[in-house]
């Protein structure tokens, strides 16, 4: 790092970047009527080959059969996807039910109840699944697991000892090259809502471009290689999007916050690598995975080649560091239907079954691939991210293989006003926080 | 005798009659993965070979077998350039009718 202290030059560290995000772009893709079936099948298929292979492993004396092959009090291994009966699921068919109980008008943010059960379903059949290790609250529907067990007199199956896929192989990081060189997480921006205050954004801009400060200050942004922005960047009203035809004035509004967003960008775009994944509340495709937002949205912006729309969920390896990471919708998903103390908790289940989004399709929108389940994580990533939580929240977890990951929940800039900061040499994390507020 | 025209109609039935979804049809394959499903028997009569040729049963057993995956939605090529690129080896016959 030259630092020039005559006329104050610094020039800002740079890292190779990798973009990893082909597997999620569904350009290529034509939809011909098929249902959701097909990516079930796909998942199913593409968990087992690599369930069967961790068997011999796991519990080498047992057999392995399919549902339909269970016999009554025989010991097996079956390997399945899990699904989860739930009570208070909500249902569309419930608005068509004649009889309208005294339902709570305000849905509950969570539908666990302790009457449901998990089924271990396959191509030949599914299977009630008993047992006291296994816990409903703590899977979803839609992950691939091996159970071990034997089916009971009353056709269930009672299950003694479970098996997640386990996090995958990770490629080694490369030893510490002793340069610091951070990476900054943002979501939740925001941008035209009228609860998040622009000299927020506008001060964290401003201080990673290295515009404020004394030179210690500026050295500091000068260690900052890449940003990324994990969605919902901008907010829409939703009053203007009840369909009706928007006049003139109305028109601007809607595209106001846009315009904003890429006024700023540019500016972070015209001295460091920015990406910018689409969240729910960006206008972008509604099912996952989310695909780059326009580059017709950034005319500004655009023009700059640090400038990189990626899709959600974004993959992408800056030297050598493998990067994975969700806007949150998976993470908020499964918050809605399981049960954990927090969402680092979520997260590192998530590496666990190897899939970003075990919901998928089921309660979470999702594209009808046929032949193949971008979920599903090949390789183990160094950092897995989540975007748009309530707070900042980390923690590194370890796999048996000796693979080691940093866990992020990078909270909502709006709310909070924090951003994430992230060591590439230690893979470190602190909290950027910006404030405007001057309590005497 | 139920002319032609009836036996035209119950063609068009057996052809358009699928029945494998993904979710449990325990009367379509048991257990193991390579068994191909019992030949459909309508009307008492084996008038399949009448209507069907040997190709035709091929690809109709290609279709039943759940170790493929579910067969609506999906053209015949496409599951089976899936079932190939998954390693199941799917009979080379179904690829050329």
């Amino acid at each position: 790092m030259e630092v020039d202290s005559e006329n104050g030059l610094l020039q800002r560290k740079q890292a190779t970047y990798q973009s990893l995000d082909e597997t999620f772009l569904i350009a290529k893709e034509t939809y011909k009527g098929q249902q959701y079936s097909q990516i079930y099948f796909a998942r199913l298929h593409l968990m087992r080959t690599m369930l069967y292979s961790l068997l011999p492993t796991w519990k080498p004396h047992l057999p392995s059969c399919t549902v339909l092959g269970l016999e009554q009090g025989k010991e097996c291994v079956i390997v399945g996807t899990l699904y989860k009966h739930m009570k208070l699921k909500p249902s569309v068919l419930d608005e068509y039910s004649k009889e309208r109980s005294a339902s709570p008008l305000v849905q509950p943010c969570n539908f666990l109840h302790s009457d449901d059960y998990l089924v271990l379903e396959d191509e030949s059949g599914r299977v009630k699944l008993r047992g006291a290790l296994l816990l409903p609250s703590i899977y979803v529907t839609g992950i691939v697991v091996a159970l071990h067990g034997k089916e009971t007199g009353a056709g269930d199956f009672e299950v003694e000892d479970l098996l997640e896929a386990g996090l995958p192989h990770q490629i080694d990081r490369p030893l510490n090259s002793g340069e610091d060189k951070f990476v900054v997480f943002v979501s939740g921006l925001s941008v035209g809502s009228t609860s998040a205050n622009p000299l927020h954004f506008q001060l964290f801009v401003d201080h990673i471009t290295g515009h404020l400060g004394d030179e210690k200050e500026q050295g500091m942004a000068a260690q900052i290689v890449q940003v990324v922005i994990a969605g919902n960047s901008v907010e829409i009203g939703r009053g203007l999007l009840n369909g009706q035809n928007l006049g003139s004035k109305d028109q601007s509004k809607l595209s106001e916050p846009i315009k904003e967003l890429d006024i700023l960008m540019s500016q972070i775009a015209a001295g460091i690598p920015v990406d910018i994944m689409p969240g729910e509340a960006d206008p972008a495709n509604f099912a996952l995975p989310q695909q780059p937002l326009h580059r017709c949205l950034f005319p500004g912006s655009a023009a700059f080649n640090t400038f990189r729309s990626c899709t959600n969920p974004h993959s992408f390896e800056l030297d050598d560091v493998r990067f994975l990471g969700t806007s949150g919708q998976n993470i908020d998903d499964l918050a809605k239907y399981s049960d954990a103390t927090c969402k680092l908790e979520f997260l590192e289940r998530t590496l666990r079954w190897r899939h970003i989004a075990p919901t998928a399709p089921n309660t979470l929108g999702c594209y009808p691939f046929t032949d193949r389940d971008p979920f599903f994580i090949e390789m183990c990533p160094h950092v897995y991210f989540v975007g748009n939580q309530e707070k900042f929240d980390t923690s590194v977890i370890k796999g048996s293989d000796g693979q080691v990951v940093r866990l992020v929940c990078i909270p909502k800039f709006a709310e909070t006003g924090t951003a994430v900061m992230l060591n590439l040499r230690n893979l470190e994390c602190h909290a950027l926080t910006f404030g405007s507020q001057f309590d005497s | 005798m139920a002319s032609t025209g009836v036996k035209g109609f119950f063609r068009e039935k057996k052809k358009g009659k699928p029945g494998a979804t993904k979710k449990s049809n325990k009367s379509a394959s048991c257990g193991s993965d390579v068994v191909q499903p019992p030949a459909l028997i309508s009307h008492a009569t084996l008038d399949l070979q009448e209507e069907y040729d040997e190709k035709e049963e091929v690809l109709r057993q290609f279709d039943m077998n759940m170790a493929y995956g579910p067969c609506i939605g999906i053209s015949r090529l496409e599951r089976w350039e899936r079932a190939n690129k998954f390693g199941l080896n799917p009979p080379a016959q179904v690829e050329i009718c």
